[in-house]
């Protein structure tokens, strides 16, 4: 048997699985080349006022933003605690206080391993968010209002609702379990390496590229911590799988027509860690698709679901999906 | 506005990337179109990032120039990818690339070693295909975007290498294809080293579109190091995974570029391997090769890849 002959016949190569897997990974690759030919990106930005003034510290403290949410989502998970005020204030002159977090809780974990997680990531995300205050220095935004709460009306469980994960009007704890904080990390995270991965090509320094470059990077082993554990849990909680593909298509639904996002449900006997395109590329996000994301619409606005009084910054639109 | 002097202290490795970069266009030489690559870089590099409309008009000589160096660059890349696709796909189905994915310009090569591994757990199974796949697509899109210009693939060994890198860490007959654990750690080596790469690339890269598709590529392949990794905590193989996070160390310099899985202690796993800022490292080409060829001086063969790496980016650096 030769090696082609091999190859074709696992799963994932020609003809039928990686056209099933290439139905679920956009053929994105094109899409990528058209935005990278725009230069600087400005044509990402439903705002056309921002299209205008893009710099690289407006886009850095667009990613700032994100950063104070996860590291209160994993702060509060891990430790019962947000951010420190020191890390939310604005950099300007004059400072000014971050603006409040409809509080999480420390997660109930059972299992060591996700507590340990869940503490890593934290301590993660509060160095990114320290390091982007750093570069950003006086021109770093405050932490804007961020709901990580737990009642029935918080963004986790509208969120929940809207993707179906529970029934109208019932909340999404996730701090009650293991399964419930990765749920929230999983909705989180695979976003966040997107937004990096769509702020790469924007960003005109070198420096900044290679800096976003790592945190990108970051924010994949992060959400691969995250897809990994949920997987090996649907071996004893089959469910497991269900959900994360609705919260999967929760996300695809709201960032406009391309099925850019992917569970964690193995094609066949091949897992499905990694959300890459037929080219085993991760995909990027437009900072529009982002918030469509963290907004919960999927329309042009500037605040709802996790920022309910909007991102800090000049880039704070999401797009018209 | 953002502090220039602040980036430059902070990220003082992009000054090591700025030089990489010159070197880069060196080695493909053209003189003068170098010299209008470089006036196009600065234009558009680190000196004016709070620029409103950084808007650059490269010339014609100035983007081939950009081009022939991105071309050395996913070349060096192409030589990573065969490595650790063949490595993948002779574990997880036993069976390497076909030869229709190894073909092109240089010295082509055989495989050394590889071995279908008995994988106990179907999860470890699972996720072995899954990058097997992804590796191969990685290989495929490098050879498409680069054409005629892609390198062939070089003699590699997945066998001896692993064992010598063994021995280095302290792991007697180290062999990848024996066990679950043994190929985890065989992917946690390779792993680490190809995310390292690929971001100390991304800023080396001038061509728009091949930005992106780097991206794309180390956001990837820090998936696949994320998964292999909280595969190795879980099951609480931590020790040795230390023991082969320092032999890498030992291999690429001074600087500790490398982290085992373990935190400070049992409250907190270290999956991501990332510095005070957390940020993932970047290692630069000669410091990877350094781990490749299993050697630390400045060489052009050796280890993972017996008779070098094809392409002009083929030496080891000077780091011990």
């Amino acid at each position: 048997m030769t090696q082609d002959e091999r190859l074709a016949g696992t799963p994932g190569t020609p003809p039928e699985t990686a056209g099933e897997r290439s139905d679920d990974r956009r053929a994105f690759f094109a899409a990528a080349i058209g935005a990278a030919a725009i230069g600087t990106g400005a044509f990402l930005f439903a705002d056309p006022l921002s299209a205008q003034t893009i710099t690289d510290a407006d886009v850095l403290n667009f990613a700032l933003n994100l950063e104070y949410l996860q590291a209160n989502y994993y702060g509060y998970a891990s430790a019962g605690a947000g951010l420190a005020t020191a890390d939310t204030q604005s950099g300007a002159a004059t400072p000014t206080p971050g603006s409040s977090v409809t509080p999480g809780r420390q997660a109930t974990f059972s299992d060591a391993t996700v507590a340990a997680y869940a503490k890593e990531m934290a301590a993660d995300q509060l160095a990114q968010v320290r390091f982007l205050r750093t570069q950003l220095a006086t021109s770093a935004v405050a932490q804007p209002a961020i709901d990580l709460g737990y009642s029935a009306t918080s963004a986790f469980s509208v969120m929940a609702q809207n993707a179906g994960l529970v029934g109208s009007g019932v909340a999404f704890d996730p701090y009650a379990s293991d399964a419930n904080f990765l749920l929230g990390a999983f909705f989180l995270q695979d976003i966040a390496v997107s937004a990096y991965q769509g702020m790469v090509s924007l960003l005109t320094s070198q420096s900044y590229r290679e800096a976003v470059g790592g945190l990108m990077a970051t924010e994949a082993y992060h959400a691969a911590l995250v897809r990994t554990t949920l997987y090996q849990k649907s071996v004893a909680t089959p469910a497991l799988l269900d959900q994360v593909n609705t919260i999967s298509n929760y996300r695809d639904s709201l960032d406009g027509g391309s099925d850019d996002d992917q569970g964690i449900s193995p094609v066949g006997s091949v897992a499905n860690i990694a959300p890459v395109d037929s080219n085993g590329n991760t995909f990027p996000r437009a900072s529009g698709a982002v918030l469509n994301i963290l907004f919960l619409t999927r329309i042009s606005t500037t605040k709802g679901g996790f920022f309910p009084g909007g991102v800090n910054g000049n880039i704070t639109t999401s797009a018209a999906s | 506005m953002i502090d220039q002097e602040k980036i430059a202290t902070v990220l003082d490795a992009a000054a090591l990337r700025s030089a990489e970069r010159r070197r880069f266009l060196s080695l493909v030489g053209r003189g003068g179109a170098a010299a209008g690559g470089l006036a196009l870089l600065s234009a558009c590099g680190g000196s004016s990032s709070g620029s409103a409309t950084p808007t650059p008009t490269p010339s014609a000589t100035s983007t081939s120039s950009i081009e022939a160096a991105d071309i050395s660059i996913l070349n060096y890349a192409l030589n990573l990818e065969y490595l650790s696709a063949q490595y993948f796909s002779w574990a997880a189905q036993g069976s390497g690339l076909p030869s229709s994915d190894t073909s092109g310009t240089g010295t082509p090569g055989s495989v050394t070693g590889g071995t279908q591994v008995t994988f106990a757990d179907p999860i470890v199974a699972a996720c072995a295909r899954e990058i097997a796949r992804d590796e191969r697509a990685h290989v495929e899109y490098l050879r498409a975007q680069l054409g005629s210009a892609a390198v062939a693939m070089p003699a590699i060994d997945i066998s001896n290498a692993f064992a010598a890198l063994g021995q280095i860490a302290g792991v007697a007959s180290f062999n990848p294809y024996s066990s679950d654990e043994n190929f985890l750690y065989g992917a946690f080596i390779l792993k680490d080293v190809i995310v390292t790469a690929y971001k100390g690339l991304a800023p080396l890269v001038g061509t728009p579109a091949w930005i992106a598709g780097v991206a794309g590529i180390l956001g990837a392949e820090s998936y696949h190091g994320g998964l292999i990794r909280t595969l190795l905590y879980q099951k609480g193989f931590t020790v040795t995974a230390t023991k082969f996070s320092d032999a890498r160390d030992s291999l690429d310099g001074s600087t500790d570029l490398d982290q085992g899985i373990a935190g400070a202690d049992s409250s907190i796993s270290n999956v991501a391997p990332v510095d005070g800022n957390g940020i993932v490292f970047s290692r630069s080409t000669g410091q990877a090769l350094n781990i490749f060829f299993l050697n630390k001086a400045s060489t052009t063969s050796g280890g993972f890849f017996p008779s070098g790496v094809n392409g002009t980016v083929n030496a080891s650096a000077a780091s011990g």
